[in-house]
């Protein structure tokens, strides 16, 4: 019976098995990727340290290979995107400038980094002060440069020795002087993204608007304009397509936004003598010199500083973090760390400290002559400073792109939404806490690999908007957040 | 072949599919009806009728058993939103079965029986690193009803019957990936459901030789798990993140939803039945998938997830032609109305509007009969953009398009007696 059974239904089966064959749907016949009316045969890409893929304080072989210019072009290839090639650190030097990485936390939570100095990148002649780095003399599509401005790019010799060794790094030997703007126009794109503009305010709020350093103030709205609509002129000299994207309110990075809300809960901790905490601090601002009765010193309520949930309007910067638990000692601690980023030699300490008024024997925090030093503090006026320049850059950004018809990445308007709500990506949460929300790296300013994935992705869907183009976006999931160990 | 070894037969199959009705029903309860597009209610073919309407087994003139299986083989396709990588399941064969054996005097007017059935169940594996990973990675959900069932014809024109629907076996299987800051763990939450009774109840009315109508009510029943394993795999016990996730146990509550049907048969020739249901699904009891756990993980005691279903109705004709004495042909369809709404489809049921196609056919040796059935099931290709699982609030999924297909061949042996 069994046997004839299995006679019986063996064709029956074989034709099962056909039928099975010719069952798997088939999705992909339904996507075409597409470049619309863009060419992405010669991609390039123009920026800042968020371009060339800096992460965790630094610039290093993982975080190239995660730059968004990278995650882009990976993804135009689908288009008929080309070659597209980076200023790679060596296997053998893959920690290029150094980093920070997460080393544990303490035992109430915070965050323990230690600093990667194995190997750098490091070439002969240089000096801490002064570091240069093993150059790439290749053609690069990625002119991704940490640390310029757009205030930089007609500065001659920018990237020479006495520049930007990140850009020196990159630049031709023969031209040991050519402009970034030069450089640019030599490039010859027939696509381009554009994310330019970010340390012409960064470089002021990461300071606390303390410092008088160029790298610390804030660009000129005349020259930003000016050099922006020189930019954009030699990207798009020859025809090219691309998006220009503008620049974020910092004061949503958790460069600003860690230290404060738990700072604010242990001042509001009853002590003895002070049932309700201690009530308010005083903060220097500012970089101007001048002593304890001078207007470079300012009260600030506690119940002022922003805490979570974005009650209060103070913020406190990621390297305050080390120094606020000394509040109410009598130490000079702080001014010592602040005074050895100045460079200057250790004997000029007393000078400063007279400069600007500053008695170590007085409580750090509390007193006038001691205070919370204007580093550590981006304080409401400053906050508008920054804002009032980001508007007037982003402004200046989107009206020259949008006269060439280019797309437009609204960065600032994004990275709010992310901050106020996070962005989930195949169902994972990511949101703009410090260390645990996967977008930010260790430095609280730059992005991890996924917070970069995210930028492409965004940068794409806005691409195949403004271009009919169809590029297949990323699954951000796929690259990690802050390495754990 | 004796009893007790049918129901070793049976003991060796206890799985179940994503086969074929809305959400995780299964409605492949016997191979005469799978033939004819499911339907049932309204006819009184064999000892099947214990599931489709306990209500016509009176009328079901020979005693008998009678065993059943089939097989699924269901393949399909993923394209996350905004990619362009094509995502498959891991193909694994799932074999749903249903066991019949009903008793009653010759002449009398009773039949009693007992059904063993598996009206629920959901075997899925996903690719390997596919963008749905955190959401799901493989799913075995199972559910084997004991029904032990009685049924009295009133008058030679109406039969009512019922049974206690005992939830013998209900066990879930559910793995995903976690989302770990730079890489990805693993959870598997593995559990047992606690026995539960439901019942099944309907009436059976046949007016003439040529017509007859069914009315048939199947409980819920809310299939709970207490005290289920939850296992960590994949995240380094040396790493600060491991106390996060400890290895713990959780309770869950999944509803086996009630169902209610119609049917009419028209028996036009002896030769000829055609047969035309409608059935109920009352999913809208689904509104969460909900775990518990004894220890905190990642921070939280409770995972929640919402599906919020809605009632959906299947439609279903089938017939059947007797060639010979001994041998009948089906064929039958069926449209099967999702209980998912847009922007709520899950992994674990990727699924849409059905369309089945069916064939089937018997062969019977004096009081041996052997059924064989195939349904060609396709899931409609259904999207979902990540906008609007913002707007739901139902992140905890994945963005894009599925689209299912499913052939399940089955085979049945029948003895009367």
């Amino acid at each position: 019976m069994a046997s004839k059974l299995f006679t019986k239904s063996a064709p029956f089966l074989a034709f099962l098995g056909l039928a099975l064959t010719g069952c798997q749907p088939d999705l992909e016949q339904d996507i075409k990727p597409s470049s619309g009316t863009a060419d992405f045969s010669r991609y390039i890409s123009v920026g800042n340290s968020l371009t060339a893929g800096y992460a965790d304080g630094g610039l290093y072989l993982e975080g190239q290979l995660n730059s968004y210019p990278n995650l882009l072009a990976q993804q135009f290839r689908s288009v008929g995107g080309g070659e597209f090639v980076q200023p790679l650190f060596t296997e053998a030097q893959r920690n290029g400038t150094g980093y920070l990485r997460l080393a544990g936390f303490t035992a109430t939570g915070s965050p323990i980094t230690a600093t990667v100095t194995t190997e750098l990148a490091l070439r002969a002649g240089a000096t801490a002060a002064r570091p240069l780095y093993t150059k790439f003399t290749e053609p690069v599509n990625n002119l991704g440069v940490p640390g310029i401005r757009m205030s930089d790019i007609l500065t001659a010799g920018y990237g020479s020795v006495q520049g930007n060794p990140l850009f020196e790094r990159i630049t031709p030997d023969a031209q040991p002087t050519q402009t970034y703007l030069a450089r640019v126009t030599a490039s010859n794109p027939t696509f381009f993204s554009a994310w330019m503009g970010n340390n012409d305010v960064l470089g002021y709020a990461t300071s606390g608007g303390a410092s008088t350093a160029p790298t610390s103030i804030i660009t000129s709205t005349a020259t930003f304009t000016a050099n922006n609509n020189q930019l954009i002129d030699a990207l798009t000299a020859n025809g090219a397509k691309g998006i220009v994207a503008t620049i974020p309110d910092v004061t949503n990075i958790p460069f600003f936004t860690t230290v404060g809300p738990s700072f604010k809960a242990t001042l509001l901790t009853p002590q003895p003598g002070l049932p309700n905490g201690v009530p308010g601090l005083v903060i220097q601002t500012g970089s101007a010199p001048g002593g304890a009765t001078s207007t470079n010193r300012r009260q600030i309520l506690t119940a002022d500083i922003r805490d979570a949930s974005g009650v209060g309007r103070q913020l406190f910067t990621l390297t305050s973090s080390p120094f606020l638990g000394l509040l109410n000692q009598r130490t000079g601690r702080a001014w010592r760390y602040i005074y050895g980023q100045s460079g200057q030699p250790a004997a000029g300490f007393p000078i400063f400290l007279t400069t600007y008024g500053i008695d170590t024997l007085q409580t750090f925090g509390t007193s006038a002559g001691n205070p919370i030093p204007s580093a550590f503090v981006l304080d409401d006026v400053e906050q508008t400073a920054v804002r009032t320049a980001t508007t007037a850059f982003n402004n200046a950004m989107i009206a020259k792109a949008t006269a060439k018809n280019l797309a437009v990445f609204d960065v600032n308007g994004f990275f709010a939404r992310v901050a106020s709500g996070g962005i989930v990506t195949n169902g994972v949460n990511n949101t703009a806490q410090f260390i645990t929300g996967n977008l930010f790296s260790l430095d609280g300013v730059h992005l991890t690999p996924r917070g970069y994935s995210i930028v492409a992705n965004e940068m794409i869907r806005i691409i195949n908007q403004q271009y009919g183009a169809s590029v297949p976006t990323l699954n951000a999931n796929d690259y990690p957040g802050v390495k754990f160990p | 072949m004796k009893l007790q070894s049918l129901l070793l037969v049976g003991g060796a199959l206890l799985t179940s599919t994503a086969a074929s009705a809305g959400g995780y029903q299964v409605t492949l309860a016997g191979q005469k009806n799978n033939g004819m597009g499911g339907v049932g209610v309204g006819l009184s073919l064999d000892q099947a009728a214990m599931f489709y309407n306990p209500g016509a087994l009176a009328m079901v003139r020979e005693r008998g058993v009678q065993v059943g299986v089939n097989a699924t083989f269901a393949r399909s396709a993923f394209v996350a939103e905004g990619g362009s990588t094509q995502r498959e399941l891991r193909n694994s064969v799932v074999t749903p079965f249903n066991l019949y054996a009903s008793f009653g005097p010759a002449e009398g007017k009773f039949r009693a029986g007992i059904a063993v059935y598996t009206p629920f169940g959901s075997t899925l594996k996903y690719a390997e690193g596919w963008e749905g990973r955190t959401a799901l990675t493989e799913i075995e959900l199972q559910a084997v009803y004991v029904q032990p069932t009685f049924s009295y014809a009133i008058t030679d024109q109406i039969s009512v019957g019922a049974g206690l629907t005992v939830l013998a076996y209900g066990a879930v299987n559910l793995q995903r990936d976690v989302p770990l800051p730079d890489s990805f763990g693993h959870i598997e939450l593995d559990g047992e459901a606690e026995r539960k009774i439901g019942f099944n109840a309907g009436v059976f009315f046949k007016p003439s030789e040529k017509f007859s109508l069914g009315i048939n009510y199947r409980s819920k029943i809310d299939a709970e798990v207490k005290g289920g394993d939850v296992t960590f795999t994949d995240i380094d016990p040396n790493s600060v993140l491991a106390a996060r996730f400890p290895n713990t146990k959780f309770d869950a509550t999944l509803p086996l939803i009630a169902t209610t049907s119609i049917g009419i048969g028209i028996m036009p020739t002896e030769k000829l039945t055609i047969g035309l249901d409608v059935n109920y699904a009352e999913w809208s009891k689904y509104k969460t998938l909900e775990f518990t756990f004894a220890d905190p993980i990642n921070g939280s005691n409770t995972s929640v997830s919402k599906r919020n279903y809605e009632d959906a109705l299947t439609f279903r004709l089938g017939g059947q032609y007797k060639i010979t004495d001994g041998l009948t042909v089906r064929a039958g369809a069926a449209y099967d109305e999702s209980p998912v709404r847009d922007g709520y489809v899950t992994p674990e049921t990727p699924d849409a509007n059905r369309v089945s196609g069916t064939i089937g056919a018997s062969y019977a040796v004096g009081k041996f009969g052997v059924d064989f059935s195939t349904q060609f099931v396709s899931i409609s290709k259904r999207s979902q953009t990540q906008s609007q699982l913002v707007a739901n609030g139902t992140q905890d999924r994945v963005a894009g398009t599925y689209k299912t297909n499913i052939v399940i061949p089955g085979i049945g042996l029948n003895y009367s007696f």
